[in-house]
C-alpha cells in the first residue's frame, strides 16, 4: 500500500532574465483558433434534438416511455433478519423498438461478498478495526448478503435463461418483444438483511439495545432497468454512490411481518382494518381530516408496550401504488406514528411521521410539520403534489428517498435533550428527502448518470423551503457565498458538474451544492425571481412522470425566458471555473469645451481642422496633462455649446427636468476568474448614500479580461463594491473594492479582538 | 465519501445520501454534512513579518472527538458551553496542528476563536518571521474519530496558492520557495 508522508513542492520562481529574452526573440506567426468564446451557443455539447427530446426543451411528440407492473408478495423475517420475495413483473414495451432481453437491477448485490465495489476502492489502512470489522474484512468471514435467485419463469412456469453481470441481469426473451407488446414473467428471491449501523448501507436494518429491528428495506427486489433512446438500456453499474434510474408503473404489494409491527410503504394501505387496532384505525381514518396539527395514529403509549414482548405471529399489510417508479417500506414494533392532513386545491394529502421514541421529543415536535411545509413550497416551485402521502422515517444516519417515504436521521440524546445543531440537521434532512419526491420520483431524471439533475435541483427548492420553515435557522444569505471555498479549490480536486457521478471527486459540493448555488444565483440574480420562476416550473410540468436530460432543462429554461443562458451552463455546469471579478481602477473626467488631444486627433484622420469639428463637449480625466483646475467647479450647463443647444431644443419646463452629471467616472473592471459574470457595482458618493448598477454577463462578450465603463455622477464617488451582498460567488474578494482594501479576515478579526 | 463513527455512538447527524455540501469550510454553512473536513488557510504576510492562519472546523465533529478525549461533554456554541473552553481548544490545537518554519519548529499565538453558523473558526499567528523559506504543517485534527475526515490546507504567499489535502495517511504538507 502506498503511503505518502510527507508531500513536497518546490516553487521556482520564474528569473527576469528569461522573461526579458523572451521578448526578444522575432515574433512568432499568430496561430488561428476555433471559436473559444465563453457566449458561443452549446450546440456542441447538447445532443441534437430530436422527435423525443425537442429543442425547446419539452418532450416530442414521439416521446415514449417504459412502464413495469409489479405485483409482489413479500415476507419479512425478523427473527433471522432475512426477507423473502415473489414478484410477477408486467413490462410494456412502449417504444417503437421490438427488444432481445430485458435488464433488471439487482442493487443488493453490491453487498455480495464478490462485490466489485470493495475492489474498486483504494485508501490506506484504517486508523482502528473492531473485531467484527476485522474478521468481515481479513478472515473470510464477510456478510453474505446479495441476491439469492430461486428462479425467473414465464407465465407458464417455464424457466426464462438470464445471466447475471454484478448487479445487472440479462432476461433473454423467448422471442422478441414487438413495439406495443407486453411480457409477463416471474422472480423469486431472498437476500440477508444487512445491519447498516455496521456497514453503512442505505437500507437495512438498525438494532436497538432493547432487541429491536427498525427496517427500512428498499433496492429490495429485482427492478427493471430503462430503456429509452437516450442511452439504450440504463444498465451502468451499481457501485454503491450512484443511484437509480427506474421506470414508472403501478405496485401491488403484500407484506407479511410480525403481528406486533408497524409499517408504512409506497402507496396506500388496502387493508387498514386488519393491521390496526380498532383504535388505530379510527384514528388512522380520524386524521384524514385533521388540516391543522398532527395528530396520533399510534401512541407513544401504544408503542411502548408493543416493543416491550415479541409476538410470533404474523400479519399482512396490502398496498396498491399508481404511477410511481419505485418501492420501499419501513417496518418496527418500535414505531410511533403521527398523521396530518395537507390540502392541495381540495385534494387531501397526508404527511406521516413514523419514528421510534428515541426520536422523541424532536420528532413529534417537527417531523410531520416539515413535511407539510415541504410539500406546500416544492408544489408552489413546481405542481401540486399528486401522491396520497408523503412519509418520513427517524432511521439513524440516514438521509435517503424513495416514492412517498424517506428516511431521515437526527435524534436528541438519551435524556431528549437537543441543540439547535441537532434540530437543524433533522430539519434539513427532511426537507431534502421529502423534497426528491418532485425531483427524481416524480420529474425522474436518470440518476446513474446525472447526479445534479436530482440532488443539485433538489438541494436548491430545499433551500426555498427550509426558509419559509424557519428564516432564522435556515438564512438565504449564505447562498451562493457558501462553495467558494469548493470553487475556489485545488483544480486537480474538482471535476465539471457534467460528470457521472461515481466519477465526481467531492461529491456533495459538486453534485449537491455547487447546482444549488448556480440555480439560486440565477434565479436572485442572473434572471430574477418571476422569470426564473416559470421558467423552472415549466421544466418541471413538462417533465413531470417523465425522464428529463440535461438538455432538456438548459433548453427549457432558455425556452421560456427568452435569456440565452448558454453561458452560464457553459461555465457552471461544463467547467471547473470560478468567478474572480474586480475594479481595476477608477479615473475621474471633467467636462470641458475646449477639444482634447483626442478630439485633435479625430479631425485631423478626418483631415479636417479643429474649428471644423461639430460645436461639442469634451471629457478630460484628472490624471491628464490637458487637465486643468479650473475644471474642477465647472458643470456642463456652463458651457455655451450645451446651453445654446438646451435653448434651441427644449421648453422650460423640460430645461427644468433635465440634469446634467457633473463629474464622469471611467471604471475598468478586470477579471481574473474565468467564468463571466453580471458586475453588480455599489457605489457609495460623499454623502453617504449609495446606488447600485448591474451590468449582464454579457458585457463581457468583446473582451474577457478586461472592460471599460463611463459612469456619469452629480455627486463625488467616495468608493465602490464589487458584487457587495456576495451574489455572485466571487472567489477572491481582496480586488473588489475601490480604494483597495488591504485588511484581509485576519486583520480584521485581530483589530476587534484587541477592541474588545 | 461516507464517513463512519468509530468511537462515539452519540446522538449524531450522519447522512448517508444527503451528502452535503460542503466542501471547504469557511462558507460552508450547511446544516448538515456528510463529508468529514476542516479548512485551515495560512497566509503570510510580509509587510508584517506574520503568518496568519485560520482554522475551521464542523462544530459537531470537534464537540465528538473533544466529548471523546475528555470523557465529558462541553457542549459547544451553547449556553451550556463549558467555562474553560478556550483552555480545551488551544490544548487540543496544539497537540494536533504544528507548524514548522524555516525548518525551526513554529509556535503560534492563540488569537481568537468566532462561532459561525456549523463552523467554529481558530484565528492563529506565528509573529517575526522575517522570510520565509519552507513552511510544513502537520495537520492531525478530528482524525483520531473520522477515519474519512480530509484536512485541507491552504497556503499563500505572496503570488503564490498552494492546497493541501491531508488525510488519515498523509498528515503534513511542506512547501519549499527557492
Amino acid at each position: 500500500m502506498k503511503k505518502i508522508t510527507l508531500a513536497i513542492l518546490s516553487l521556482v520562481f520564474l528569473s527576469s532574465t528569461l522573461f526579458a529574452q523572451e521578448n526578444t526573440q522575432e515574433k512568432v506567426r499568430q496561430k488561428g483558433h476555433y471559436n473559444s468564446s465563453k457566449f458561443k451557443q452549446l450546440d456542441e455539447e447538447l445532443p441534437t434534438p430530436n422527435k423525443q427530446h425537442m429543442a425547446s426543451g419539452a418532450p416530442g411528440y414521439e416521446y415514449t416511455q417504459q412502464q413495469v407492473d409489479y405485483k409482489m408478495t413479500i415476507i419479512l423475517d425478523d427473527e433471522n433478519q432475512k426477507i423473502f420475495g415473489e414478484e410477477t413483473i408486467t413490462y410494456h414495451n412502449n417504444s417503437k423498438d421490438a427488444l432481445d432481453y430485458l435488464w433488471v437491477q439487482l442493487d443488493q448485490n453490491m453487498r455480495a461478498p464478490n462485490s466489485k465495489t470493495n475492489d474498486v476502492s483504494g485508501g490506506g489502512p484504517d486508523a482502528l478495526y473492531t473485531p467484527a470489522k476485522f474478521t468481515k474484512m481479513f478472515m473470510g468471514k464477510p456478510f453474505q448478503g446479495g441476491f439469492n435467485i430461486d428462479y425467473i419463469k414465464d407465465v407458464n412456469g417455464n424457466p426464462l435463461s438470464y445471466m447475471i453481470n454484478f448487479t445487472m441481469m440479462r432476461v433473454d426473451l423467448p422471442k422478441p418483444l414487438a413495439a406495443g407488446e407486453k411480457f409477463i414473467f416471474n422472480i423469486k428471491w431472498w437476500y440477508n438483511i444487512n445491519d447498516y449501523m455496521a456497514d453503512r448501507g442505505r437500507s437495512g436494518y438498525e438494532p436497538f439495545p432493547d432487541g429491536n429491528n427498525l427496517y427500512i428495506i428498499a433496492q429490495f427486489f429485482p427492478r427493471l432497468a430503462v430503456y429509452n433512446n437516450v442511452k439504450g438500456w440504463q444498465n451502468l453499474q451499481f457501485w454503491g454512490r450512484s443511484e437509480f434510474a427506474l421506470e414508472f408503473g403501478n405496485y401491488d404489494v403484500s407484506i407479511t411481518t410480525p403481528k406486533d409491527h408497524i409499517l408504512n410503504a409506497t402507496g396506500v394501505i388496502q387493508n387498514p382494518k386488519e393491521v390496526f387496532t380498532k383504535e388505530q384505525n379510527k384514528r388512522y381514518e380520524s386524521s384524514k381530516t385533521s388540516f391543522d396539527k398532527p395528530v396520533f395514529i399510534v401512541t407513544p403509549e401504544e408503542a411502548l408496550e408493543a416493543e416491550k414482548s415479541k409476538n410470533t405471529a404474523t400479519k399482512t399489510w396490502k398496498f396498491y401504488a399508481e404511477n410511481v417508479r419505485d418501492f420501499a417500506f419501513s417496518s418496527s414494533r418500535k414505531f410511533i406514528w403521527d398523521a396530518m392532513a395537507v390540502d392541495f386545491n381540495g385534494k387531501t394529502v397526508m404527511a406521516y411521521s413514523l419514528y421510534p421514541k428515541e426520536g422523541n421529543p424532536l420528532w413529534e415536535e417537527h417531523s410531520t410539520r416539515v413535511i407539510a411545509n415541504t410539500l406546500k413550497v416544492y408544489s408552489e416551485s413546481t405542481f401540486d403534489y399528486p401522491y396520497p402521502h408523503a412519509t418520513s422515517i427517524n432511521a439513524e444516519r440516514q438521509g435517503m428517498e424513495y416514492p412517498m417515504i424517506c428516511w431521515n436521521g437526527g435524534r436528541p440524546d438519551e435524556n431528549g435533550k437537543y441543540n439547535d445543531r441537532t434540530k437543524k440537521g433533522m430539519i434539513g434532512v427532511i426537507t431534502h428527502e421529502v423534497g426528491h419526491n418532485f425531483f427524481p420520483m416524480i420529474v425522474n431524471s436518470d440518476e446513474r448518470e446525472w447526479t445534479w439533475m436530482d440532488e443539485g435541483i433538489n438541494s436548491f427548492v430545499e433551500i426555498l423551503a427550509e426558509y419559509k420553515y424557519d428564516p432564522e435557522l435556515f438564512p438565504l444569505s449564505k447562498y451562493p457565498k457558501n462553495i467558494v471555498g469548493y470553487m475556489s479549490g485545488d483544480q486537480d480536486q474538482l471535476s465539471p458538474i457534467m460528470t457521472q457521478g461515481d466519477n465526481v471527486f467531492n461529491f456533495g459540493s459538486n453534485a449537491y451544492a455547487k447546482p444549488a448555488a448556480g440555480l439560486f444565483m440565477l434565479r436572485q440574480t442572473i434572471m430574477g425571481p418571476e422569470m426564473f420562476d416559470h421558467a423552472f416550473k415549466t421544466y418541471a410540468k413538462r417533465w413531470k412522470f417523465k425522464h428529463p436530460t440535461p438538455a432538456d432543462f438548459f433548453r427549457t429554461m432558455e425556452d421560456a425566458s427568452a435569456m440565452d443562458l448558454d453561458w452560464f451552463w457553459r461555465g457552471w455546469f461544463y467547467t471547473t471555473g470560478n468567478n474572480d471579478i474586480g475594479i481595476k481602477e477608477v479615473k475621474k473626467y471633467h467636462v470641458t469645451d475646449k477639444p482634447t488631444e483626442q478630439a485633435e486627433n479625430l479631425a485631423k484622420r478626418y483631415g479636417i481642422t479643429v474649428d471644423q469639428l461639430p460645436p461639442s463637449l469634451y471629457l478630460v480625466s484628472e490624471d491628464s496633462k490637458e487637465y486643468t483646475d479650473d475644471l474642477k467647479g465647472k458643470k456642463p450647463e456652463d458651457y455655451t455649446v450645451l446651453n445654446n443647444y438646451l435653448q434651441d431644443n427644449f421648453s422650460a419646463e423640460e430645461k427644468a427636468t433635465l440634469k446634467a452629471p457633473k463629474y464622469f467616472y471611467e471604471l475598468v473592471f478586470d477579471k481574473p476568474g474565468d467564468l463571466v459574470m453580471p458586475i453588480i457595482v455599489e457605489f457609495e458618493y460623499e454623502d453617504g448614500s449609495k446606488e447600485r448598477k448591474q451590468y449582464p454577463a454579457e458585457i463581457w462578450r468583446l473582451n474577457d479580461n478586461e472592460v471599460t465603463k463611463v459612469f456619469p455622477s452629480s455627486k463625488v464617488i467616495s468608493k465602490i463594491t464589487i458584487d457587495p451582498d456576495e451574489e455572485t460567488a466571487d472567489v477572491d474578494t481582496s480586488n473588489n473594492s475601490w480604494p483597495k482594501n488591504t485588511e484581509t479576515q485576519f486583520d480584521n478579526f485581530k483589530k476587534n479582538q484587541i477592541k474588545g | 465519501m461516507e464517513r463512519f463513527l468509530l468511537i462515539s455512538k452519540k446522538e449524531f447527524m450522519k447522512y448517508q445520501k444527503y451528502v452535503i455540501l460542503l466542501i471547504i469550510a469557511p462558507l460552508l454553512a450547511f446544516s448538515v454534512h456528510k463529508y468529514y473536513i476542516s479548512l485551515c488557510e495560512v497566509e503570510y504576510v510580509e509587510e508584517k513579518k506574520s503568518v496568519q492562519i485560520i482554522i475551521s472546523h464542523f462544530i459537531d465533529d470537534l464537540e465528538i472527538t473533544l466529548n471523546n478525549e475528555h470523557k465529558k461533554d462541553f457542549f459547544l456554541a451553547t449556553n451550556k458551553e463549558a467555562k474553560n473552553i478556550q483552555e480545551i481548544y488551544e490544548d487540543y490545537l496544539h497537540k494536533h496542528l504544528k507548524f514548522t518554519i524555516n525548518q525551526k519548529p513554529a509556535q503560534y499565538q492563540f488569537i481568537g476563536k468566532e462561532y459561525d453558523d456549523d463552523l467554529v473558526r481558530f484565528y492563529l499567528e506565528i509573529p517575526n518571521v522575517q522570510k520565509l523559506n519552507s513552511i510544513e504543517i502537520e495537520n492531525t485534527c478530528l482524525i483520531k474519530d473520522f477515519e474519512d475526515q480530509q484536512n485541507i490546507i491552504k497556503i499563500k504567499v505572496k503570488k503564490f496558492n498552494k492546497t493541501f489535502y491531508l488525510t488519515k495517511s498523509n498528515v503534513k504538507g511542506l512547501l519549499k520557495f527557492q
